[in-house]
C-alpha cells in the first residue's frame, strides 16, 4: 500500500467522476415552443420540455415576460411529462420588446425560463397593464443535484468531464517533460533525457485524445468536426511542435548531443504550448467559438457551475494521475530495454 | 419537369407544417436524447485510445521478454 496508493486513487477518482459525469441528470428545461410568434389577443402555445415532470401533481403556472412585465396564462393542459399546451395566454397590445420570454413554474421542476422564445407582434412604447396574479412568491423546486441544461449543448455538457481533463493531463505531462529537460541540461544525465522523452510521448497520447474528443464535440454542437478557430489551430500547432520534438530526437545519433539538443528544444516547445493554448486564444482581438476564449464565456460563468466543478476537478485529478502512471510505466519499460542493450 | 415545378409548393407546405409542430426528427433525437450520442462517442474514443496505448505497451514488453529468452 506504500507505493501504489496513488494508483488506487487514480482508479477511484476516474470511476467516481465518470459515473457521476454520465449519470447525474440534466436540469429540466423548456426546449421548444410552437408557434414561435404571438400577436395581441389570446395565444395557444405548445411547449416541449426536456427532463421535465409535467404530469406530477403540484402547482403549475406559465406566464409571458416582456420588458419586466408579466402576463399569466389562464388555462393549460398537460399532454405528458415533456409536452403541454397553454390553451389560453392573453397577449396585450403594445408590448415593448420584440421578443418575449416564456416562463413556466412547477413545484417539481422549479422555474423554467425560455428566454426570447416568442416573436411579439403589435409592439409599442406605451405603458401596458401587467397581469401577474399567478406568479408564485416562492419558486423553489425539488431538484437537488443536476447539470446545467444549456441550449445547443444539452447532454454534451457532460463532455466537460472527459474532453477537458485530456488537455489537463497533457499539460501536466508536458510540464513533467520540460522539468526533466532542464534537469538534463544541468546534470547531463541520459536517464533524465529518457524521462523527458517518455513524458512528451504520453502527453501526445492525451493531446491526440483531446483533439479527437474535441472534434466529436464540435460536430455535435457547432456542426463541424473542425473549424478555423484560434483555440483549435493552436492545439493542432502544439501537437505538431511536440511531434517535431520526437523527429528531432530521431535525427541525432549521439546520445549526449541528442539529450542536450532535445532539452533546449523542449523548453521552447513548452513556452509555445503556453502561448498557443492559453495566451493567443485569450487575446481580445481574437474571436473564438471555444468556451473560455476570445471574449467567450467559459462554463464557469453558468448557473450552478459549482455542480459541474464538483465532478470536473476529481475527473481532472484522476486523468492526470492516470497520465503520470502511464509515464511511469513507459520510463520503467525504457529503463529495462536499456539494461538489455548493455 | 412538372414535379420540379411542384417542389417550391412542397417546400412551402413543409415550412408551414414546421411552424405548427416540432419536426419528427427533432422530437426523436434532440428533445428525446439531448445529443447524448455525442457523449457516448467521446467516451468510446477515449477508451479506444487508452486501449490502443495498452496494446502498444504490451508489444513493447513482449519484445523485451523475447530478447531475454534469447
Amino acid at each position: 500500500m506504500k507505493h501504489w496508493w496513488w494508483k488506487v486513487l487514480a482508479v477511484g477518482l476516474l470511476l467516481l467522476a465518470s459515473i457521476a459525469a454520465l449519470r447525474i441528470p440534466l436540469a429540466p428545461a423548456l426546449v421548444h415552443v410552437t408557434p414561435d410568434r404571438i400577436a395581441p389577443g389570446t395565444a395557444v402555445l405548445e411547449v416541449t420540455g426536456y427532463n421535465t415532470h409535467f404530469t406530477e401533481p403540484g402547482v403549475m403556472q406559465a406566464w409571458l415576460e416582456n420588458d419586466g412585465g408579466k402576463w399569466c396564462a389562464r388555462a393549460m393542459e398537460v399532454i405528458d411529462d415533456t409536452h403541454l399546451r397553454i390553451t389560453s395566454l392573453p397577449v396585450p397590445a403594445g408590448l415593448h420588446e420584440d421578443l418575449s420570454d416564456l416562463v413556466l413554474f412547477s413545484g417539481t421542476d422549479g422555474l423554467l425560463r425560455m428566454p426570447q422564445a416568442l416573436w411579439t407582434e403589435g409592439t409599442a412604447t406605451a405603458p401596458v397593464t401587467e397581469m401577474a396574479d399567478c406568479v408564485p412568491a416562492n419558486t423553489r423546486s425539488g431538484i437537488f443535484f443536476v447539470f446545467p441544461n444549456r441550449s445547443i449543448l444539452y447532454e454534451t455538457i457532460r463532455n466537460l468531464h472527459f474532453h477537458v481533463p485530456m488537455w489537463f493531463a497533457m499539460i501536466v505531462l508536458m510540464g513533467i517533460s520540460v522539468v526533466f529537460s532542464v534537469m538534463t541540461l544541468s546534470t547531463n544525465s541520459l536517464a533524465h533525457d529518457r524521462s523527458a522523452e517518455m513524458a512528451a510521448k504520453v502527453g501526445l497520447v492525451f493531446c491526440a485524445l483531446g483533439l479527437l474528443t474535441g472534434a466529436v464535440w464540435a460536430r455535435g454542437t457547432w456542426g463541424a468536426f473542425w473549424t478555423n478557430d484560434v483555440k483549435l489551430n493552436g492545439a493542432a500547432v502544439t501537437a505538431l511542435i511536440y511531434l517535431a520534438y520526437l523527429v528531432l530526437r530521431g535525427s541525432v545519433q549521439d546520445g549526449y548531443k541528442r539529450a542536450r539538443l532535445a532539452a533546449v528544444y523542449n523548453i521552447f516547445a513548452f513556452v509555445l504550448l503556453v502561448l498557443f493554448l492559453f495566451v493567443i486564444p485569450r487575446l481580445n482581438a481574437v474571436d473564438s467559438l471555444h468556451p473560455g476564449n476570445g471574449g467567450n464565456s467559459a462554463f464557469s460563468d453558468l448557473d450552478m457551475d459549482d455542480r459541474l466543478r464538483a465532478i470536473f476537478y476529481p475527473a481532472c485529478a484522476g486523468w492526470i494521475l492516470l497520465g503520470v502512471w502511464m509515464f511511469n510505466l513507459r520510463v520503467r519499460a525504457a529503463r529495462l530495454a536499456d539494461q538489455l542493450d548493455r | 419537369m412538372r414535379t420540379l415545378a411542384l417542389l417550391p409548393l412542397l417546400l412551402l407546405a413543409m415550412s408551414a407544417h414546421a411552424q405548427n409542430a416540432a419536426p419528427n426528427w427533432l422530437e426523436s433525437t434532440l428533445y428525446g436524447s439531448g445529443k447524448m450520442n455525442t457523449v457516448v462517442i467521446v467516451v468510446a474514443v477515449i477508451i479506444l485510445g487508452i486501449g490502443a496505448w495498452m496494446f502498444a505497451m504490451d508489444r513493447r514488453i513482449k519484445r523485451m521478454e523475447e530478447r531475454i529468452k534469447k
